[in-house]
């Protein structure tokens, strides 16, 4: 398992954060994890669902399956029926939406407060008794092929993106996107869908997180009452990371109709749980946060070689992968580009930020924290996410006192470890004419580009 | 940008077996618990700066709210764009700081400054850690009482902008928007895009800027709205100090005229020859913000076109899996407004699309909606208003809301109430009203050599080039 955070030393919750997360927990003895926050400022209240699965999960084959099944919890189970979810839900004054990334697969509610045993209701029904029938499962495929479409055939970053997976990873399963490729996403079955069911929908890989206007008591008590007799399922088999050590920089051109061309490049991460983690938060903060910061002060207004220039640094259970997005002008470089990007990041590397700049990303990153905590559904997203990628929602009340005892060594040193061109990965986005991209996946009789 | 790790995947539903759904839980709507907003507290500055102020919160934060009722809608008609250009370059320097001393100032306190325009007003939302209010209302007052447009600034947001433009065509969805809007709206000031467009945008300068800052931008079109953290004492002493000395800008804010949209069912292709999927919309005229149909229109559409659990959704996404998403939304503004559709399919689907479409439209228009889909939609609308008062963010632009669009002190308190008032009658009122009873403008955006020829019978279609759009 990768270290804690940081030294228990700095680790101290944060007062005006300890002094809002008044929170009840409970595990059942089926092992299902509950968290119960009230707070009485509006009447209503948000329900979220962790289940710890993603595309982390899945293997060659039934890659997007994680996703795909996300849709397939909305299309009926015993007690509600085909298209009676929503209409329920809908029908009592709430809404409900998911989403899957590679490492989880989260459903949510927000409603008014007087509906929450109809919704409790719905969860539990589903999380016991999903019908997966074939019509369904078809016509979900389709949906699911459409949104493939507007999110990576017909969207430069997320055509860029796929292509830098398959870079960055060549043995773990963060190497395919989250929706999965086409074919495989064709050919998932409803067998492959229930044997995934019955795998991670077990209510011992499950968290509920109930935030809002409710009484803890009472709404612990509906949970059991709920949720209780919803047998536990095997242990979920643990995921292997088998991911090589990076040996030097890799490199793929994507040509595609654009007006410009475009860069997107990655640098392998530590896990969430790694706490260099939390240094590269800050780093990202320093590098694109605010009109102000270094990339976009570099890049976007004193050289002008970019329109704009994002960092993503996404925690992850496994070791992630940083990555730069920038968006060129028409007759940008991006050779040159790239040289002025790896000379910022050296810099970092060499003589750290300067230390308001690290004060300022401090300060960022607080206020970006409280931020995310002003709503119901804030505070239960921030708590599932924490407690998935941390172990323990806790740890994210640490987290303004282990980014206030960062320095500027740590900093220096966590740049030059994870900024070598060596854990590099870039790819390129040629501006091609339009049509040019059908005719080569044609041509290509061996196979090779058509992945 | 579309990480794979924060890839929020909207989703779902689907299911071809419709069986005999058991009646929606019959029990009466509930009487829901009453959403009020904290007490306002107004206070007007020596300048003429109305002020409200709203103390709320645990957290130790503070939103702010600057409108001017400048919007694109008074771009003057050779410079679109210049509103929102204009908000933009607020905070590229002042009287006495740089972009750079700006950017330092503002960020170095974990405070955010945003800033644009909308058809009808200009805005700058500042969100900051409590403690650092004073100065952030002090620098607020810097950008609208004297911004200096400095000449390199002006030019380098030019580059920029036109760089942008050129980058814009490779987004299908913002082509669309454009597209329609443009069409729907014709010589309207609501009927060009509030970025403005390349032609307009290079001709830009600094002079226009000062121009549009001195004649169009003053404390007597504004409202400030302070939420969060801090005493309204502290507030109005705070404004009193920032805004002090703001002159300029006109008397009143402009008035309009009334739209005057002919959609007469054209439609225009807009070629996009590499897509796989074409963009759809389809709109006719709505209403302006504030009007006596809101709510029996909002009711309508939320069975129409609004939740997941829509017409729209059930025939397009659900039985027919045509597309990912799909909604019809009313858009209101101060002089009028719109209502639209907006949704996508794969290339080989669009007439398919626009047929399942505007057959569920006819179908509302004709017959109305059930009453337990009215009351379906009063329950869903109402339990889930009180989201919106949940923020410092959303209570500051609701308070601006309220004042700006004349919407009544008592909106909130009453909207629940209203909108649970909503007889069968008044939604087959808008619905024969709202719902293409001219046909509508319709624009699609994909390979218009695939598309045009599902077009036939649909009405006259106009193909034009992606680069119209930039």
């Amino acid at each position: 398992m990768p270290k804690a955070p940081a030294n228990s030393a700095v680790r101290k919750a944060d007062p005006v954060l300890q002094s809002l997360f008044d929170v009840q927990e409970a595990t059942l003895p089926n092992g299902l994890r509950v968290r119960l926050l009230a707070n009485h400022d509006t009447p209503v209240v948000s329900l979220y669902t962790f289940f710890q699965v993603g595309s982390r999960n899945e293997r060659p084959g039934i890659t997007g399956i994680s996703h795909l099944f996300e849709h397939m919890m909305f299309n009926g189970a015993k007690k509600y029926g085909p298209k009676m979810f929503d209409q329920v839900l809908e029908s009592n004054g709430g809404r409900s939406n998911a989403y899957t990334s590679t490492d989880m697969t989260v459903y949510y509610e927000d409603f008014a407060s007087d509906a929450l045993e109809t919704v409790l209701d719905l969860e539990s029904d589903r999380m016991r008794s999903l019908r997966i029938d074939d019509d369904a499962l078809e016509s979900e495929r389709q949906v699911v092929m459409e949104e493939r479409r507007v999110r990576v055939d017909n969207d430069i970053t997320g055509t860029m993106d796929e292509e830098l997976g398959t870079l960055i990873w060549k043995a773990h399963a963060y190497r395919w996107p989250v929706i999965g490729w086409e074919k495989d996403i064709e050919n998932i079955s409803r067998k492959d869908c229930e044997q995934y069911f019955r795998t991670y929908y077990a209510p011992n890989n499950a968290v509920l997180y109930i935030c809002g206007d409710i009484d803890p008591k009472k709404t612990l008590a509906l949970v059991r009452r709920y949720y209780g007799d919803i047998p536990k399922g095997p242990k979920p088999e643990p995921v292997l990371n088998a991911e090589p050590v990076q040996k030097g920089e890799r490199r793929a051109e994507v040509r595609h109709p654009a007006q410009s061309p475009a860069l997107m490049l990655a640098w392998h991460g530590p896990a969430a749980r790694d706490e260099d983690t939390l240094v590269l938060d800050i780093i990202q903060y320093a590098l694109t946060k605010g009109e102000g910061s270094r990339l976009v002060k570099k890049l976007v207004y004193e050289t002008q070689l970019a329109v704009s220039v994002m960092v993503d640094w996404g925690w992850r259970v496994d070791p992630g992968a940083i990555i730069v997005y920038l968006e060129l002008k028409q007759d940008s470089d991006p050779r040159k580009v790239e040289e002025a990007l790896y000379a910022e990041l050296a810099r970092v590397a060499t003589e750290g930020l300067t230390e308001r700049e690290l004060q300022k990303a401090k300060n960022n990153l607080r206020a970006d924290h409280l931020r995310e905590l002003a709503t119901n559904s804030g505070r239960a997203h921030a708590m599932g996410h924490y407690e998935a990628l941390l172990g323990s929602w806790r740890d994210g009340l640490t987290l303004p006192s282990v980014y206030a005892a960062a320095t500027n060594e740590q900093v220096k040193a966590v740049a030059a470890k994870y900024f070598a061109p060596e854990r590099r990965s870039v790819v390129t986005l040629i501006p091609a004419p339009g049509g040019a991209t059908d005719e080569a996946v044609d041509g290509a009789a061996d196979g090779k580009d058509a992945e | 940008m579309a990480t794979r790790a924060t890839k929020k995947t909207v989703k779902k539903a689907a299911a071809k077996a419709v069986k005999a759904v058991k009646k929606v839980v019959g029990k009466e709507a509930p009487t829901p618990a009453a959403v009020r907003l904290p007490a306002l507290h107004e206070s007007t500055t020596s300048s003429g700066l109305k002020v409200l102020a709203a103390q709320r919160g645990v957290l130790p934060l503070v939103a702010v709210r600057l409108i001017i009722r400048a919007g694109s809608s008074v771009d003057p008609a050779d410079k679109h764009g210049l509103s929102d250009f204009t908000a933009r370059l607020l905070r590229r320097g002042t009287a006495k700081l740089s972009a750079d001393e700006l950017d330092e100032t503002i960020e170095f306190v974990g405070a955010s400054f945003s800033v644009g325009s909308s058809e009808d007003v200009l805005s700058l939302f500042v969100a900051t850690p409590a403690e650092h209010f004073p100065e952030m209302m002090s620098v607020l007052g810097q950008l609208v009482r004297e911004p200096s447009f400095p000449e390199r600034e002006v030019e380098l947001a030019r580059e920029r902008a036109l760089a942008g433009f050129v980058n814009d065509l490779d987004d299908p969805s913002v082509v669309a928007d454009r597209a329609f809007n443009r069409a729907l709206w014709g010589e309207h000031p609501y009927g060009h895009d509030v970025g403005g467009s390349k032609a307009h945008v290079r001709t830009f300068t600094r002079e226009d800027l000062v121009r549009f800052h001195r004649e169009r931008m003053g404390p007597r079109v504004s409202l400030l709205s302070v939420v969060g953290a801090v005493s309204p004492d502290v507030v109005a002493r705070e404004a009193e100090k920032a805004f002090a000395g703001w002159e300029g800008g006109p008397e009143a804010p402009v008035e309009l005229p009334p739209a005057d949209m002919k959609t007469s069912g054209r439609i225009i292709l807009v070629d996009k020859p590499e897509q796989t999927q074409t963009q759809v919309r389809i709109g006719g005229p709505g209403f302006r913000v504030g009007h006596a149909d809101y709510f029996p229109a909002a009711a309508m559409n939320n069975v129409l076109g609004g939740g997941f659990t829509s017409r729209l959704v059930n025939e397009v996404r659900v039985e027919r899996g045509l597309t990912y998403g799909i909604h019809s939304y009313f858009e209101m503004m101060n002089a009028g407004g719109v209502f639209g559709i907006s949704t996508f399919t794969q290339t080989d689907k669009t007439r398919e699309m626009i047929d399942v479409t505007l057959a569920e439209v006819a179908k509302v228009r004709q017959k109305g909606i059930t009453p337990a889909e009215l009351k379906k939609a009063q329950r869903y609308l109402a339990g889930l208003y009180p989201l919106r008062t949940e923020t410092n963010e959303s209570v500051a632009s609701v308070i601006s809301d309220i004042r700006v669009h004349g919407l009544g002190d008592d909106w909130v308190e009453k909207f629940r109430e209203r909108l649970m008032e909503v007889k069968p009658k008044q939604t087959v009122e808008v619905a024969t009203k709202y719902l293409f009873a001219q046909p509508p403008l319709i624009v699609l955006v994909g390979k218009a050599s695939e598309v045009k020829k599902q077009l036939t019978g649909l009405g006259p279609v106009t193909v034009v080039p992606a680069s119209d759009y930039e």
